[in-house]
């Protein structure tokens, strides 16, 4: 079961490489917030989840072993090829990222793909991600600040990537693009058990 | 030759409450030609499927499974959509994919590749991308594929349902040509064109029931309806575009003359000044944008609109569908849906991208009965299409002469007309070469393991920089080397712009919020430290990487590094694949800015268009598993690669830049403390 099929494999890197694509645009949700963030810096944080969703959308579609990783590797990797601004750092930030939401998953031994589990991933995902941006981003931003965007990361890597991953993961069941895999199997299941109660 | 054998096979797949396939026994003896028939439905991909070993028991209930291929490629498979089956940044090396996972010699996997695509009747460059030739050659890249593992079954999946006829030809003729000698059965709703070389028709019924099978004299005379009525030949081309309340006009022409290109500046331009216009892309699953079939056709709190939407839902036979998920629809039901979304919101032009490719004969007629519909209610209705049976409905046809002919005339050669080149070249270059580049720079030279180490090698040493005349200092080889890889002003712009941006980001929130009183000089000096720092990080990396090439880059880490091959291939056929997925997020979001679903900046509009990107990547995924499945990937866990992935005297020289940008910034730093004063 822990084997990555063809599609498991497809699946992860078709999903990295989605994202890779959509953050290009998302760049205007940074302009949105731009006048608070260019005054208050550690407001940013507040956005950090969104990068680590191929990540967690990968674990609870896929749900082996290696499949958020994958998918966060790749979309750092097409960032960066497609022009990212932060180069080779896109790339370590995509390990963490994935390596995080991989632990979060690991901890409960690839056997839970709930909510919490999926917020949890995002919470360690986003404390890495801000060691790696504390120590080679913003060396010289003062721990109060520092601070301060540690608790807009973990919020933002709870509620973004967390929740809006596991709720976008149900909109993607809803349209049967699941149906071929894991995360489609246990709707299969509680939808036929439900349709077996009902009648 | 072995024979293909379905022994009561039982299928339920995941999310579906009826088995596609409900006890089927289908023998086809080894080198019989046999056409699968029945609407859309009833399960001829599925028995394909099945045929070619590759039903999932992962994937949903599978009960007297077939027995699968003993060899990695023995069944060929071709898909309806040949897009989906890409994996290979070129011609050639999508062909080589199959001998790649097979572990064949490279010696002959050139062979086979040379071959497959002269059987194939492939007449572009082995060099030319996959994704950028005509759909018609695009399925013969995909036939080549298959051949190039000498299958002893051919399976196709409506191989010619999505090109225009000339293209369908030229692919029937190929597929026909390659099998003889094999088993060949073929999915297809369209019986007429392939009768003459049949041995044998089945029409499948739902649930794959087989409702007539023999030697196809026989079944047609059984089933007449399978036998297909010419259509009237349709108005005359026109030289001018008519768009005009009430009239229903095509515009016809080769794939590739230009007719998406030309919807879709209709609807740039009317964007602009904000008239009335829908455009219903090719794949209607892209113009969703509700959870609901209800919630497509508008607001239901307006009674007027309701019962607009009701009546509607009637007229499409979708009203028992209501409540269901759009993307949860058959492929015709999908096409009904989108047009009926679009009327509803009363627009003054309704444009259609082929609203009738690859439909049955009678989903096509209740598509056009609705765009007869709109047309009557006023409607000013445009629809590329190269269906003669949509021609032959339209009121006026405006014809594009976008690709020219092969052999170009004499007069415009003398004029010196700058047409684009022909798509068939007279004798094409088969071999299998590195990925082609735009301009030769020295940094193309270095192999990619050297160009990342140069990138990696120079992030580590940035982080010597310790003082601002010292990260000035730093940036001195990644100036001067800069040229050896960049290949022109405008580029560099593009590449470093973003990098520039965010140093000076970097400097600003340096000096706001460091340990140094806000904005004090010294708070500045900080700043412009940071910045350098950052610039000497990322920019030496940034500027190595416009010369690496993806596919060059898998051939170093599998075939050199030896990381696991199937990670490392599934990795660069997403990235080879990522100007493909561009193209579907920039039909997906101006889809839905034209639906009013907000402008390219809100949110609200981005996390719809990225939930309905990742519905199409993930059936692209699906469909591109098949196919590689079909060609032994599921078992290339060794495998060889096409080309070898070479250092040569070049990457001594990157090796010694490499190292030079690790150690730079540190004797930078060192020589700034040293200099007296």
């Amino acid at each position: 079961m822990t084997r990555m099929r063809t599609i498991d494999l497809l699946v992860s890197v078709a999903i990295g490489a989605a994202f890779g694509v959509a953050f290009l645009g998302y760049g205007a949700l940074y302009s949105l917030i731009g006048p608070l963030t260019a005054a208050f810096k550690p407001a940013e944080g507040i956005l950090a989840g969104i990068w680590f969703l191929p990540a967690v959308l990968a674990a609870l579609i896929v749900r082996k072993p290696g499949a958020a990783l994958l998918a966060e590797l790749v979309a750092a990797t097409l960032e960066m090829i497609l022009g990212g601004q932060w180069g080779w750092g896109t790339v370590v930030s995509g390990l963490l990222q994935g390596g995080g939401v991989e632990i979060g998953f690991l901890l409960f031994v690839y056997r839970r793909f709930t909510l919490p589990v999926a917020m949890l991933g995002g919470v360690i995902a986003a404390a890495l991600e801000w060691v790696w941006e504390r120590f080679s981003y913003y060396p010289e931003m003062s721990w109060t600040f520092a601070l301060l965007l540690l608790a807009f990361f973990l919020v933002s890597g709870a509620l973004l990537c967390g929740a809006l991953g596991w709720a976008a993961v149900r909109a993607l069941g809803a349209t049967g693009a699941l149906d071929a895999l894991p995360a489609g199997r246990d709707r299969d299941r509680e939808r036929r058990a439900a349709a077996t109660t009902a009648a | 030759m072995r024979d293909l054998l379905l022994d009561g096979v039982r299928w339920r797949p995941t999310g579906r409450d009826e088995p596609t396939l409900d006890g089927l026994r289908l023998h086809v003896p080894g080198g019989q030609k046999v056409l699968l028939t029945g609407v859309s439905g009833s399960g001829k991909s599925t028995v394909l499927r099945a045929l070619a070993g590759l039903l999932d028991p992962e994937a949903g209930d599978l009960e007297q499974a077939p027995t699968g291929p003993s060899r990695p490629g023995e069944r060929g498979l071709l898909l309806q959509n040949p897009a989906h089956a890409v994996v290979g940044a070129t011609v050639a090396r999508d062909a080589a994919i199959g001998p790649e996972n097979a572990a064949l010699p490279r010696p002959e996997i050139h062979e086979r590749v040379r071959r497959a695509l002269e059987a194939a009747a492939v007449d572009v460059d082995g060099s030319r991308d996959p994704l950028a030739v005509s759909g018609g050659q695009q399925q013969r890249v995909a036939l080549a594929g298959a051949l190039a593992l000498h299958p002893e079954a051919m399976l196709l999946d409506e191989p010619t349902s999505m090109l225009d006829p000339e293209a369908a030809a030229t692919v029937r003729r190929a597929v026909l040509a390659a099998s003889a000698g094999r088993t060949l059965v073929i999915a297809d709703h369209h019986v007429e064109p392939w009768r003459e070389h049949l041995d044998r028709i089945v029409v499948l019924g739902p649930g794959a029931q087989v409702l007539a099978d023999g030697p196809p004299e026989e079944v047609l005379a059984r089933r007449p309806e399978l036998q297909e009525t010419e259509p009237a030949p349709g108005p005359a081309p026109e030289a001018e575009l008519r768009i005009e309340p009430g009239l229903l006009t095509v515009v016809t022409g080769a794939s590739g003359a230009g007719k998406t290109t030309l919807l879709r500046s209709l609807a740039a331009e009317a964007g602009r000044r904000r008239g009335s216009l829908l455009l219903v892309p090719q794949d209607p699953a892209h113009f969703f944008l509700a959870s609901t079939v209800r919630g497509e056709l508008g607001d239901a709190a307006d009674p007027a609109a309701a019962a607009d939407a009701r009546s509607l839902l009637d007229r499409a036979g979708l009203a028992h569908l209501a409540g269901a998920n759009p993307h949860r629809l058959s492929g015709g039901e999908q096409r009904r849906l989108a047009i009926i979304a679009a009327l509803a919101a009363r627009p003054e032009v309704l444009l259609l991208d082929e609203p009738t490719v690859g439909l049955d004969a009678e989903r096509r007629s209740a598509v056009l009965a609705l765009l007869e519909e709109a047309r009557d209610r006023g409607t000013a209705v445009v629809a590329a299409s190269h269906d003669p049976v949509l021609v032959a409905a339209a009121g006026s046809r405006h014809h594009l002469e976008g690709t020219p002919s092969p052999a170009p005339t004499a007069a415009s050669a003398s004029a010196g007309a700058t047409t684009p080149a022909p798509e068939a070249s007279a004798e094409p270059d088969r071999r299998i070469l590195p990925v082609p580049r735009a301009a030769h720079r020295p940094a193309d030279a270095l192999n990619p393991l050297m160009l990342c180490l140069i990138g990696i090698l120079a992030a580590v040493g940035s982080y010597a920089v310790s003082t601002w005349q010292g990260g000035l200092l730093a940036l001195l080889p990644t100036v001067l080397l800069a040229p050896l890889a960049l290949r022109s002003v405008r580029g560099a712009v593009w590449r470093l712009t973003p990098v520039l941006l965010s140093a000076v980001s970097i400097a600003w929130t340096t000096a706001l919020l460091s340990e140094a009183p806000a904005l004090s000089g010294e708070a500045w000096l900080l700043g412009l430290k940071e910045a350098c720092r950052i610039t000497a990080f990322v920019a030496p990396g940034v500027i190595a990487l416009t010369s690496l090439d993806v596919t060059a880059l898998g051939d170093a880490l599998g075939g050199r590094l030896r990381w696991p091959a199937r990670p490392v291939v599934a990795v660069v056929a997403a990235l080879v694949r990522a100007g493909h997925t561009g193209r579907q997020w920039e039909i997906i979001t101006s889809t839905r800015v034209l639906r009013g679903r907000g402008g390219r900046r809100s949110p609200r509009m981005l996390a719809g268009a990225t939930l309905a990107l990742l519905v199409d990547s993930l059936r692209g995924a699906e469909q591109q598993a098949l196919a590689l499945d079909a060609r032994g990937f599921a078992t290339a866990t060794r495998r060889t690669w096409a080309l070898p992935s070479r250092f040569t005297r070049a990457d001594l020289v990157g090796g010694a830049v490499a190292v030079l940008l690790l150690v730079w910034p540190a004797l930078a730093q060192l020589l700034w403390a040293s200099l007296p004063g």
